[in-house]
């Protein structure tokens, strides 16, 4: 394979390694005049940022993201040099000139660092309704960048040893409105970008939620050190320190969010944080408020506190635990629980057996996804899977489970009834995050209970087979026997009629006749119960014939569309055929409808049947009705009857899948 | 000629065809057995039963092509213990004519099968009246029959048989010439092409109600 470079790839890496060495220099030469604390955030933003930017532009030459960390990185590069510079002791030469570059441009430099973290994973705002609140923020940002730029508004705060280089009347005015102009500025700008990071997260799906996890995770650790370091020791250092770690994250979640996944890395920190905190808050409650009760005891107090903390520390960790299981992977269900709402599943009208196998592990392991596997070991075929959306694994054997994708399983459990295998549980989780004890044992005790399932899946499968064939069997036996011999009779009554006719006897010629007649009319009423039996017509020509005949018996007229191009198996031609059937005779019987649409098209998720009408509605899957009947027979095709009814008509559907 | 596997059957259509001045000139099991006794002997007609061995499914139309193949001249009258739609398209648009399909009740109304017998050696259509009257009888969404008369709709089922305007006429003891209008009138309304050949105008009537 040869790899040609884009069109504009070639200038965009030259145009990197200049800005990149442009950067370098700023950034070294700013640290050799002194890093101040005040702008040490500054260099740390500006070496951070342009180097993941650059190399995720390397990595990634079209990524938009890239760029903007870039632009970030090289802007707090301008400005962390030139304060540097108008901060040294010493006044350097041209001081004041560089030093106002490294001030008045922070307004819009705050801007672009929103922006960039606004479009963060991909380089574009989430929706077009943002960008009049960009334009709003950059209005807002060249506003209070213009007086700066005009007035030594910010010099107090920067503490610039060189003086602003300009010395325009109105400075007094301007000092009186900047401060109130940056309160409201300043805290628009923050908002626009958090609330922007919100709207994004909630509406994020798999990959980008992922990467946007990431991103969150290091704010939010960078922002919980900036607050403790301002809290406890009153600098910014620990919180400036912890800026870069803002950017490499961001750019692993660009480029290697696939490869690590954060959740248990965020379920450990919260699970950390929260107990460092309530560890300290105890022992210090225990030392200062008991100590100033009873003083003079401090040793013992101390050996107190140590104990109490130790002490609660296992029940406290278990439930902090919890807590951030529960905001990390949502609700995670109690083995006890997931009993119970198994029961509830596998109680559940219509299908959903298999399913409610598959999301009861789900909820009770905090799985990634769950697949129920039946068959012999060295075929099994995936029945089920959570979460639904997801599609079906191809087949697997017993012994390669481990190798499906998306992520090695951790656990798959073999389901056995009886002594006999019936199939396999795999349960994926988050990369890292293994199965408890607790959790293998509910996984085992659920394998048993789809063993039973499967079974019960599998008894029931036999028994509409058995009654299947044994319908065409009778249908058969009918046809070749009791038919075959009334047509031969009624045609033995015929050759009597002729001859007692023609030997004058007109009484029994009439009397035969008529005997004749009921004759072929009971031979009628059979063929139509060897019909309904099982259509001979179905085996034989196959579906559109059989539907055909539907329709032209329907008491409604029925617009047919019938799209199957081969022959199906057996078991699925006649679920499909009886669907239509009990359709079409509720709709005579119930719907007052004047129009029935009756489709059956082969896709590739199965044979789609519909019988929709436009009548009045009220259909429902009753006990004891045929509707039920058909849902259970289509529960052994892993099929679901769906049935929606209203006023203004009725739709019968199901997909059979087949293969 | 006749096949079928069902040997009572057989033989008692056998006794009553003779009876009726008929010449049985063979009998036969399946459809291999009858096609050697065509090929040896080209009866008139050959009675088929749809359904015979092996695979009872529709052995008797591929048994009636492969008859029209070796010997063209001879009639086909394919007996069924069910009528189906898709089998009489079949046979109205396979075969040129000289074809029927009938219920197998129909054999004990001797005079009507030995004269539907005889209609098929002459090259003409027949076409069971229990499938004729379950297509005119189907409901549509826009029926467009609801524009006949109640006399063209009994022309219509007729026409649908195989009967010629000639038999029609019989049939109804009408004059030749009210029977051409009335189909000139029916197949006006329903938007048919005309055509004179009987086997064609089935066709046409039979797709045109299976619509």
């Amino acid at each position: 394979m040869t790899r040609t470079a884009k069109p504009g790839a070639v200038p965009g890496r030259m145009l990197g390694s200049v800005l990149g060495a442009v950067t370098a220099v700023l950034v070294v030469g700013g640290f050799v005049l002194g890093p101040h604390v005040g702008n040490l955030h500054n260099g740390l933003i500006a070496a951070s940022f342009t180097a993941v930017g650059l190399y995720v532009v390397r990595r990634r030459p079209g990524n938009r993201e890239g760029w903007l960390f870039v632009a970030t990185g090289v802007a707090h590069a301008v400005m962390f040099a030139g304060r540097e510079y108008g901060l040294h002791a010493g006044p350097l030469p041209g001081a004041s000139w560089i030093g106002w570059l490294g001030v008045w441009p922070l307004p819009i430099v705050l801007v672009l660092a929103g922006v960039t973290v606004m479009s963060f994973p991909t380089g574009r705002l989430p929706s077009r309704g943002w960008r009049p609140v960009v334009g709003f923020l950059i209005a807002v940002g060249v506003v209070l960048a213009a007086v700066s730029l005009l007035w030594p508004v910010e010099y107090a705060r920067t503490e610039l040893v060189a003086a602003h280089p300009l010395h325009l009347p109105g400075a007094a005015a301007a000092v009186a409105f900047y401060p109130v102009a940056r309160a409201v500025g300043y805290p628009l700008i923050q908002l626009a970008w958090v609330v922007c990071v919100i709207v994004r997260l909630r509406r994020a799906r798999d990959d980008e939620s992922r990467q946007l996890r990431w991103f969150v995770f290091a704010v939010t650790v960078s922002a919980s050190v900036m607050v403790l370091g301002l809290l406890v020791w009153r600098t910014p250092v620990p919180g400036a320190l912890t800026v870069p770690l803002v950017a490499v994250a961001a750019g692993a979640a660009i480029l290697k969010y696939r490869l690590y996944d954060i959740d248990p890395v965020i379920n450990r920190s919260l699970v950390l944080g929260a107990m460092a905190a309530v560890v300290t808050l105890g022992y210090v409650t225990v030392v200062t408020g008991v100590g100033r009760l009873v003083d003079g005891h401090g040793t013992a107090l101390s050996l107190v506190a140590t104990a109490v903390v130790a002490v609660a520390f296992e029940p406290l960790r278990r439930r902090v635990q919890r807590l951030a299981d529960w905001l990390v992977y949502g609700h995670r269900a109690t083995p006890y629980e997931a009993l119970a709402r198994l029961s509830a599943h596998l109680s559940a009208p219509a299908g959903g057996l298999l399913d409610g196998i598959c999301t009861t592990v789900a909820d009770g392991v905090g799985a990634r996804q769950v697949v129920l596997w039946t068959g012999p070991p060295d075929e099994l075929r995936a029945v089920s899977i959570w979460p639904a959306a997801a599609p079906l694994p191809p087949p697997q054997r017993l012994t390669d489970l481990s190798a499906v994708p998306p992520a090695a399983i951790v656990v798959a459990v073999p389901v056995v009834h009886d002594g006999q295998f019936r199939g396999a549980i795999t349960v994926t989780k988050a990369p890292g995050d293994a199965l408890t004890g607790a959790e293998q044992r509910l996984v085992g005790d659920l394998a048993a209970q789809a063993g039973l399932v499967l079974e019960l899946r599998a008894s029931a499968q036999r028994l509409v087979a058995a009654g299947d064939s044994a319908r065409r069997r009778l249908e058969r036996d009918l046809h070749d026997g009791v038919q075959q011999r009334l047509v031969t009779v009624a045609l033995e009554l015929g050759s009597v009629v002729r001859l007692a006719a023609a030997s004058g006897h007109a009484k029994v010629a009439a009397g035969a006749e008529a005997v004749r007649v009921d004759l072929l009319a009971a031979t009628a009423e059979l063929r139509e119960m060897a019909r309904g039996l099982h259509p001979a017509v179905l085996t034989q020509d196959g579906l559109e014939a059989a539907l055909g005949f539907l329709a032209d018996r329907s008491a409604v007229p029925v617009r047919l569309t019938v799209a199957v191009d081969r022959r199906l198996p057996s078991q699925v031609e006649a679920t499909a055929y009886f669907v239509v059937s009990e359709g079409l005779t509720n709709v005579a019987k119930h719907a007052g409808a004047s129009l029935v649409t009756v489709r059956a098209e082969l896709t590739g998720a199965g044979l789609v049947v519909e019988v929709v009408d436009d009548g009045r509605g009220g259909a429902a899957v009753r006990p004891g009705s045929g509707l039920e009947g058909l849902a259970d027979r289509l529960a052994t095709l892993d099929a679901r009857l769906d049935v929606r009814s209203g006023p203004f008509g009725t739709r019968l559907g199901t997909v059979i899948p087949c293969a | 000629m006749l096949a079928d596997d069902a040997v009572l059957f057989r033989e008692g259509m056998a006794r009553i065809l003779t009876d009726f001045g008929f010449a049985v000139t063979g009998q036969a099991g399946d459809g291999p057995a009858l096609l050697d006794l065509v090929r040896a002997d080209p009866p008139d007609v050959a009675v088929i039963d749809l359904r015979m061995p092996p695979g009872y499914a529709a052995e008797g139309i591929d048994t009636a092509a492969a008859v029209r193949a070796v010997a063209p001249d001879v009639g086909l009258m394919l007996l069924s213990q069910y009528v189906e739609v898709h089998h009489a398209l079949r046979l109205m648009t396979e075969f040129d004519g000289g074809v029927g399909y009938l219920l197998k009740d129909r054999v004990s109304d001797l005079a009507s099968f030995g004269a539907d017998v005889r209609k098929v050696a002459r090259r003409e259509t027949v076409i069971d009246p229990e499938l004729v009257a379950r297509l005119v009888a189907r409901r549509r969404e826009r029926d467009p029959l609801e524009a006949l008369t109640d006399r063209e709709r009994t022309v219509l089922a007729l026409m649908a048989q195989g009967l010629s305007n000639v038999a029609v006429a019989n049939g109804l003891h009408l004059a030749v010439k009210t029977v051409e209008a009335h189909v000139t009138s029916i197949f006006a309304k329903l938007g048919l092409a005309h055509d004179e050949r009987e086997h064609r105008r089935v066709l046409a009537v039979l797709r045109f109600l299976r619509a």
